[in-house]
């Protein structure tokens, strides 16, 4: 009863989406998940192998006092730069590249919810980070440290394009990571085997899901204030230059929102990992489960309210200060309910002392260290002592490489078999290991000591002071070791793909459903997905495992995705606007300047077109659903027009704006009147083509009560969306005037 | 007026000691022959209730305090509602409740509503100047509160949304109110001028502004901050609540369906 096999996915039903080429030709067409994220894995480990040349190069201009091997800006660069690499080309595209293998498998299923979606995500992410290191040929790198605060990254203080091509390589990942946050919340709602409820989702999923979530929020927060940023650079705006009324407090605000939450995009898959590696090594379920998920949302809800705590110096003022180090302090509770849910699980187990696994209890001795430092911030007074020194660099490498990447190098150990059919060698790995802890103990520990001693942080060299001298050289060292850890790492890699010992299909005896099939997995993944009645399917199929489950093989909940997906894809662009629409409030307090420019009544007509154009198009789907074609035809040709009269409306008063000397840049109200409407107006456009598109469709006969009704429901949706967003900007902009 | 006196001061409105005496009575009778553990329920909120309109709390809402009006504001709209839905029995009808985006929408809107409708500055001023607007805006939080809470803890069971439909409602509707407190919290101007030149009706204000050191726009800033942060901790307390909820009731759920094989 318990071995039956039972089908997923009809057969045929990603198929076609399958590209067959083979070859490298074949690498490059892939819409394959597994190839997909083996592709993002790699390239991400080449921008690790730049972003960690370029740290070495910082310690080793900072081994001595006044050394001189970098010169102060290149210095700039190369902060900035390893930064930038970092986070966006190495961690997130390491975490995305793992969840794009594994979701799928660990839930399933044969592929992502929208594999040519996946494609572009991807290729999005060399795009971008070519586009980042143009800029070292165009006049050189961007040079205001990570999060660009302004104004330092305005003109006048950045005149290089360094930072345009940073503004736009960020909004080009940024929109790559939002298309992949769409496609796992789609994959994991829609996607699920038969009795693979929320409730027995892998935790590795689980969080993943909950990151995707986090990704959709918060990396629009980022892409909005980027747009800002460069409307100020390119068109002479002053959303963060106090000299035209701007405020530079803003960019920081901005960027923390998302800033923050990104902390837990780059930490909540590595707790997955880590959740995945720990039991299979100690034999036992997870203890705790719930509260390992529950805690997670409680991360994730929590991680959008604080980001204040990044600002403790920038003047809030206490009461502010006050509000943001409670709240703050609060998420050191679910963070540390998990660790002590992975030391309970090894508890009473019986442990297996792989490298994964070796890994994986690194990484709980070395993210509580950075988890304590980060305590130690959220106490206002001890930030403002200790901010932009050392300290922070020590603590954020603590959570970011200590538990970050450790969480990511236990997670190749443990999935490199699945990926390639080879085992990882034992032997190499222990060096690896041994290297990567004492180089990163050496390199980052000190810099505790060093902030202490009040060593500030993006500093290009110091002066001879007591002890300076030395730590940094141990500091350097330890860099070094790690550099000679990632070749040890490289090296297994490369010798296990030619000499290691096959894998077979379950080489840990794991009980997640990635581990049933072969490795590496076939095109399709599973001829026959295994049953799942709980929490680990493959440990309920051996008749000879104690405690084996007995659940119901649920039958779930079925979900269009093409609904999931744009209802995510919503949720994206409404925290987009919210925050233009804040910005417009924020800059435009007196309503005097609008109510000089606007015409609210003549608006007001346009508005109507706009608005009854949602009735147009929900008869439209109507129409469809009760097989009328024509009147289905009829109606969405109506939602055209209306649209495009709206939009003649926007053009109209635009132009009156312009002849009356209003330009982007003649003063906040008009900067942020323009940024507000024009990327309405660009969304309509958007929503416009996509309707004609559906239009020439229509008469072709494309669409019919059964064939892509869900597709047409999807860009209703999207145009339904577009409207509710007017309702907002037209009652900020326009109709505040009237009150 | 020392903090002594302060604290002896309490509003003896007889609207609000009507409302109390007369929830507590139909409480009473309508649970008159098991009063349980829900009751405790009723008396927090009750107290609660008590406490937000009558106590110094409700005193200084009234025309001196912005930040004492936002606590107030809170505690009618977050924690009475709940409290009192809680304190009911929960009810299994087969009535099966409406389908459709309004079910989600109305008590979305109605919740958030209760948030940002009373903090137009005009109608801000209106319920601080004039006592029966004051008496609307008390009645009118509470209820819609409560139209927010009941598809979350009300006792209807078949109104109760699933879950996650639920999650994502207290996450949309704590981001809201997290959008005002941040407004409030940094808007250079004040939200209700009312409490910018207080008509010291008590003599409280000298305590307040001096003995305090609370100025008109510290004073707002507080409201603005004790809306963005323990008011959106509410809505985060009660995503977790619901997410307990769901491992509860599956964990408990016999077998939904066949076994397919």
């Amino acid at each position: 009863m318990t071995t039956a096999p039972i089908h997923v996915q009809a057969e045929g039903e990603v198929d076609h989406v399958h590209s067959h080429a083979t070859g490298a030709y074949g690498w490059f067409a892939t819409v394959d998940h597994k190839r997909i994220g083996i592709l993002y894995l790699l390239t991400a480990l080449f921008f690790f192998a730049v972003g960690g040349g370029e740290a070495l190069l910082m310690r080793l201009q900072l081994a001595r006092p006044e050394a001189k091997i970098l010169a102060p800006d290149t210095y700039n660069q190369m902060f900035t730069m390893h930064g930038t690499t970092m986070i966006f080309l190495v961690v997130m595209p390491t975490l995305v590249g793992f969840a794009n293998y594994f979701v799928p498998l660990m839930i399933g299923a044969r592929d992502m919810a929208f594999p040519r979606l996946n494609a572009m995500s991807y290729w999005l992410f060399p795009f971008g980070g070519a586009l980042l290191h143009f800029s070292f040929l165009a006049g050189g790198a961007p040079n205001a440290g990570w999060f660009s605060y302004a104004p330092l990254s305005e003109t006048p203080y950045s005149s290089t394009s360094g930072t345009d091509y940073w503004v736009l390589a960020l909004l080009v990942l940024g929109i790559g990571s939002v298309a992949g946050g769409i496609n796992i919340i789609a994959t994991v709602i829609t996607l699920r085997a038969p009795g693979l409820t929320i409730r027995r989702l892998p935790l590795f999923v689980w969080m993943t899901f909950i990151t995707a979530i986090l990704i959709i929020l918060a990396l629009p927060v980022l892409n909005a204030a980027l747009v800002m940023l460069l409307i100020d650079r390119q068109m002479d705006a002053h959303f963060f230059q106090a000299t035209g009324g701007g405020a530079a407090i803003l960019w920081q605000h901005f960027f923390w929102t998302f800033g923050h939450p990104e902390v837990y995009i780059m930490a909540l898959p590595a707790f997955g990992m880590i959740s995945e590696i720990i039991p299979v090594f100690s034999r036992k379920p997870i203890f705790g489960y719930e509260f390992v998920a529950g805690s997670t949302l409680a991360i994730a809800v929590l991680s959008f309210g604080v980001w204040a705590h990044h600002m403790f110096a920038a003047g809030l003022g206490h009461r502010a200060d006050l509000a943001f180090a409670g709240a703050s302090m609060l998420i050191a509770i679910p963070t540390g309910v998990k660790i002590f849910n992975w030391i309970a699980t090894m508890w009473g187990g019986t442990l297996r002392f792989t490298t994964a696994m070796y890994f994986a209890v690194a990484f709980l001795l070395e993210f509580v260290i950075g988890g304590l430092s980060g305590i130690t911030f959220a106490a206002a007074p001890i930030s403002w002592q200790m901010t932009d020194t050392y300290y922070v660099v020590a603590h954020f490498h603590y959570v970011l490489f200590g538990g970050t990447a450790l969480a990511i190098f236990g997670a190749v150990y443990y999935w490199f078999p699945k990926m390639t059919g080879k085992l990882l060698s034992e032997r190499i790995g222990r060096w690896h290991f041994w290297l990567t802890i004492i180089g990163f103990n050496l390199t980052f520990f000190v810099q505790h000591i060093l902030g202490m001693l009040g060593m500030p942080r993006r500093v290009y060299t110091y002066p001879d002071l007591p002890h300076w001298g030395l730590l940094n050289m141990v500091s350097t060292v330890g860099a070094f070791a790690m550099a000679l850890s990632v070749l040890v790492f490289v090296w297994n890699v490369v010798h296990s793909l030619r000499r290691g010992e096959p894998a077979g299909n379950n080489p840990w005896d794991a009980w997640t459903l990635e581990w049933a099939t072969t490795s590496p997995p076939a095109h399709d993944n599973f001829a026959k997905v295994p049953p799942v009645r709980g929490r680990r399917p493959l440990w309920d199929l051996d008749p000879k495992n104690n405690g084996r489950t007995t659940g119901a093989i649920t039958k779930l909940r079925v979900f269009d995705k093409a609904a999931v997906g744009m209802w995510a894809f919503i949720a994206s662009e409404t925290a987009f606007f919210i925050i233009l629409i804040i910005t417009f409030v924020f800059f435009n307090a007196s309503t005097k300047e609008a109510a000089a420019h606007l015409d609210v009544k003549t608006t007001a007509m346009f508005s109507v077109c706009l608005f009854s154009s949602s009735f147009t198009i929900h008869m439209s789907e109507k129409a469809l659903s009760q097989g009328k074609q024509s009147a289905f035809r009829g109606w969405l040709a109506a939602t055209v027009l209306l649209g495009g009269t709206f939009m003649v409306g926007q053009a109209s008063e635009y132009r009156k704006l312009l002849t009356n000397g209003l330009d982007v840049n003649t003063n906040l109200f008009a900067t942020t009147f323009f940024t507000l409407t024009g990327f309405h107006g660009l969304h309509v456009t958007i929503g416009l083509i996509a309707l004609a598109v559906l239009l020439g469709l229509a008469f072709a006969g494309d669409f019919t009560k059964d064939k892509r009704a869900s597709a047409f429901k999807a860009v209703g949706l999207y145009w339904h969306f577009v409207d509710v967003v007017w309702i907002a900007v037209f009652s900020v902009v326009y109709l505040r005037n009237l009150a | 007026m020392t903090n002594h006196d302060l604290l002896l001061t309490w509003d003896k409105d007889p609207f609000v000691i009507g409302v109390a005496v007369l929830g507590l009575v139909a409480y009473a009778i309508h649970r008159r022959s098991h009063l349980g553990k829900r009751a405790l329920f009723f008396a927090v909120a009750w107290l609660v209730f008590v406490l937000a309109l009558a106590s110094p709390i409700g005193v200084l809402a009234h025309g001196y305090l912005f930040s004492a009006h936002m606590l107030q504001h809170i505690l009618l709209v977050l924690i009475v509602p709940p409290l009192v839905l809680l304190s009911l029995p929960p009810v299994s009808t087969s009535s099966a409740s409406t389908q459709g985006v309004g079910r989600f929408l109305v008590p979305w809107l109605l919740g958030v509503g209760a948030m940002w409708f009373w903090h137009a500055p005009m109608l801000c001023d209106a319920a601080s100047r004039s006592v029966s607007v004051q008496r609307l805006q008390t009645v009118s939080l509470v209820a819609m509160g409560s139209a927010f809470w009941w598809p979350i803890i009300g006792p209807r069971l078949a109104h109760r949304f699933a879950a996650f439909p639920a999650m994502v409602y207290l996450f949309t509707a704590c981001a809201a109110c997290t959008i005002l407190g941040i407004l409030v919290t940094f808007s250079p101007t004040e939200v209700c001028s009312v409490y910018a030149s207080p008509v010291d009706r008590l003599g409280v204000l000298p305590l307040v502004r001096d003995g305090w050191g609370l100025t008109p726009s510290a004073d707002q800033e507080i409201g603005g901050l004790m809306m963005w942060v323990p008011g959106c901790l509410i809505y985060a307390v009660s995503i977790l609540a619901m997410y307990a909820r769901y491992s509860r009731d599956e964990a408990e759920a016999p077998a939904l369906s066949k076994d397919p094989t």
